[in-house]
């Protein structure tokens, strides 16, 4: 089964396209990464010849088969690719998997899935319909294919901490890249460049970084919080070039039985970081993030355990793919739309408690007619919604 | 008006710590009339002065101190109102006994007549009337939050020990601790009801209060200390002026205070100069001693959703510690609730009376360093300790107390340099 070549083609081909291009190649034997596709040339011939570089045999890259330009993603789907990576910034993901899908390829998308109530609802959509045609769709959410995570939550799914009767789950960090506005540069395209600072574009850093430590509460819950309630603001990276995000949120996450789940993240420069999740349970604390190393995930209580197989926190990343590949060689279609789009909507809803300060309900989020894309993708003006006022949005 | 330098008021302070350890504090309140004096005449002061009076018989208010002419007289007005609800008031206030200006507190405090001393300024004064009014022999309560700073914190945790040394009693203003609801509640959790605490959470969450629009020719140091709230010298932010209620309600059910904190927090909405440079609002992670985590989460913006409150979470059950008890052993509250304002100046001058005085400083100083530690880890963005807290000296008050050019503190950046 392995003697087929898997055609692969790359859309988004900034530094996370490009390496999880790279993890795909060390994930498995006879894969073929074919056909690139980005909104700027610079980007793509970038993420071209880094692939080059690596000398891998599965780097078939040919002139024909690479894309720019806002239609670069439909154009790569009549390029003979079987599966397809989506690594743009994720305001475009529910629109460009959709058209993935439609066209029957697998796929592997980044997290977070959308930014917006919308776009969480158009994934969940394009889930069945991957599930209706059996195609495989895996998401970025990596911890979910990290060993020693899928230990502790199996426990705690069995009930090593007996009930989860609180959390605590935190990304706390310096910030990320800003990208400065070149002279002559449109609106669209200085906002994607510098994409992170969009609520339209990355959802905010609450969606697109703290999702990954959001997607293991809601797997460890077993499902998405009832409501949220949160503080969030501007405090430290204030200015137009950080467009109109946050740098700090915090959650107050609510589960039937009255158990809440503190979330906190930051991105506040010269204040010290944090990641982890951490489980309370009435007998017994669970903690995937480890303490003593990163990867050793840990159980405290009278079931006490620490994870000792190897360390995976790097390697969950080419896992991923190697569990997509084996999926789609076996015919056996794994689908995980659902569980990242209830994980992104969970951020959402946090962000949103934040936003409005009022106490956001996820029976409110799953009808909620939030959209943030723009009217139409063209280089031009496109203002920015001003930053959001507690109370006044 | 008389200027008054922070080292002179420091200097009497520390006379009076020499001086503790002489004889007890003799008086017979058991068959006197307790006379009052109030320092502190806004809105608070008023209700805490007719609060002490209708608490207990035999207890007449005789003097009162303000900074302001303005104040004091609303506040004298107010309470020598024959007509007011609920009766005319045992009130007794000659001109020769209502002071204003700076030192119209050590003014009151040499009146001998006075047993009980009621300080309800802005908090950023507490540290300082507290350790006047110990060193003068007077009872006291005194209003919530009862610092600022850790250095004003530190400065009550002496005066209480010198108080109870020379059988003085002292009540806070934290009223929960008086509240039969409360106090019901607690005993359950402290007996097991909802098995060994996991977690807790607690929150002051709220719209906009107050501001005075700025006069003509007002001072900076009279204009921040009429709009004390949104100074940090005399508010201690809004996390330690208001939610300390709170902090103090967990770290009762808690037994303890916690021993870090890290937090967020800002200043998103309520920014125009009129509000000074505190956040509108924060939220920290407490952690306690055995890896207790408290939520605490508070802010005061127009148009959001308020929850003012506390849940403790144990193994077995979990408490709103205001009157129930959910899981194993669900209970509720049902019986008599008097109003807790009245109870905390009944339980203090009963305990004077009894000559087993109350002393409640070292708890609600504790309380009060809480929030500030929260404060400290919001503002900084750094970890903070409690022994770290303890450790700093530096105090936030001005370097003399005098109406003139007073500068506002820029707003607080956590992550970019130390406080």
């Amino acid at each position: 089964m392995n003697d087929t070549p898997i055609k692969i083609g790359l859309v988004g081909c900034g530094g996370r396209g490009t390496g999880a291009a790279e993890n795909c190649l060390q994930s498995a034997k006879n894969i073929e990464i074919v056909a690139l596709a980005d909104m700027f040339p610079d980007r793509l011939n970038g993420c071209r010849k880094y692939l080059a570089d690596t000398k891998h045999a599965g780097v078939k890259i040919e002139d024909k088969n690479c894309f720019t330009g806002f239609d670069a993603y439909q154009r790569i789907l009549d390029t003979g690719v079987e599966l397809v990576l989506f690594a743009t910034p994720p305001g475009f993901r529910p629109m460009h998997v959709e058209a993935a899908v439609d066209a029957g390829k697998h796929v592997f998308m980044e997290k977070p899935v959308a930014v917006d109530p919308v776009g969480c609802r158009k994934i969940l959509e394009i889930g069945k319909k991957a599930e209706q045609k059996k195609l495989t769709v895996v998401a970025g959410t990596q911890y979910r294919h990290q060993e020693g995570f899928m230990q502790c939550m199996k426990r705690v799914h069995d009930g090593a901490i007996g009930d989860v009767r609180a959390g605590r789950i935190y990304y706390n960090g310096g910030g990320a890249w800003h990208y400065d506005r070149k002279p002559a540069e449109s609106d669209m395209e200085f906002q994607i460049r510098n994409w992170y600072y969009y609520d339209w574009l990355s959802g905010d850093f609450i969606v697109e970084q703290h999702i990954h430590t959001i997607d293991v509460m809601v797997w460890a819950m077993k499902g998405p919080p009832m409501r949220a309630t949160a503080t969030g603001g501007r405090t430290q990276r204030v200015g137009p070039k950080y467009g109109n995000i946050y740098d700090h949120f915090a959650v107050d996450y609510e589960y039937p039985g009255g158990v809440h789940i503190l979330s906190m993240n930051r991105h506040w420069d010269g204040a010290p970081g944090h990641v982890g999740a951490y489980f309370h349970g009435s007998k017994g604390m669970a903690m995937p993030y480890g303490v003593k190393k990163e990867w050793a995930s840990e159980i405290t209580g009278p079931n006490a355990w620490t994870y000792a197989g190897p360390a995976t926190l790097g390697s969950a990343y080419v896992t991923e793919h190697a569990d997509l590949i084996a999926s789609i060689r076996s015919g056996a279609a794994v689908n995980e739309s659902k569980q990242v789009a209830d994980s992104t909507l969970t951020a959402i809803m946090g962000r949103q408690a934040a936003y409005t300060g009022k106490t956001v309900t996820w029976d409110e989020m799953t009808k909620s007619l939030i959209d943030y894309s723009p009217d139409e993708y063209v280089f031009g003006p496109l203002p920015e919604r001003p930053v959001p006022m507690p109370g006044k949005v | 008006m008389k200027r008054l330098s922070r080292r002179q008021l420091l200097a009497a302070a520390g006379s009076a710590a020499a001086t503790a350890a002489l004889a007890p504090y003799v008086h017979a309140w058991g068959h006197d009339k307790l006379k009052v004096g109030l320092i502190g005449c806004g809105g608070r002061g008023t209700g805490a002065a007719e609060d002490c009076l209708r608490s207990s018989p035999d207890v007449e208010l005789v003097a009162i101190a303000d900074l302001f002419p303005d104040r004091l007289a609303g506040c004298r007005k107010n309470l020598t109102d024959p007509n007011r609800d609920g009766g005319p008031l045992a009130v007794k206030l000659d001109d020769d006994h209502c002071f204003t200006g700076f030192d119209a507190y050590q003014k009151l405090l040499a009146l001998d007549e006075i047993g009980l001393v009621l300080l309800a300024t802005p908090p950023g004064f507490r540290p300082i009337h507290f350790a006047a009014a110990i060193e003068a022999g007077k009872h006291v309560f005194f209003e919530k939050p009862v610092a600022v700073d850790a250095w004003g914190a530190k400065k009550v945790i002496q005066f209480g020990e010198i108080a109870a040394k020379r059988g003085l009693g002292v009540v806070a203003g934290t009223q929960r601790r008086h509240q039969n609801s409360y106090l019901e509640t607690m005993k359950r959790i402290h007996d097991g009801a909802i098995g060994e605490i996991v977690s807790a959470r607690c929150g002051w969450n709220q719209g906009a209060l107050w501001v005075h629009e700025r006069k003509k020719n007002e001072s900076d140091m009279e204009w921040q200390v009429r709009n004390w709230l949104y100074f940090c010298w005399l508010s201690g932010d809004h996390i330690v002026e208001q939610h300390v209620h709170n902090l103090d309600v967990c770290n009762w059910a808690l037994k303890g205070h916690p021993v870090k904190a890290v937090g967020v927090g800002g200043r998103q909405v309520r920014t125009e100069p009129k509000y000074g440079h505190i956040f509108d609002h924060f939220t920290i992670d407490y952690e306690y001693a055995g890896g207790v985590h408290m939520t605490s989460m508070c802010r005061q913006q127009n148009g959001t959703d308020g929850w003012v409150g506390e849940q403790i979470i144990g193994t077995t059950g979990a408490s709103d510690p205001g009157g129930s008890i959910s899981g194993s052993s669900s209970w509720r509250f049902k019986g008599e609730n008097p109003n807790p304002y009245v109870v905390e100046h009944r339980d203090l001058i009963v305990s004077i009376r009894d000559g087993k005085p109350l002393n409640e400083a070292g708890q609600v100083a504790e309380s009060t360093l809480t929030a500030i530690m929260g404060r400290e880890a919001a503002y900084t963005g750094r970890i903070v300790s409690w022994d770290s807290l303890l450790k700093a000296d530096a105090s936030l008050a001005p370097k003399s107390y005098e109406f003139g050019p007073l500068e506002v503190p820029a707003v607080p950046v956590p992550g970019r340099k130390a406080r």
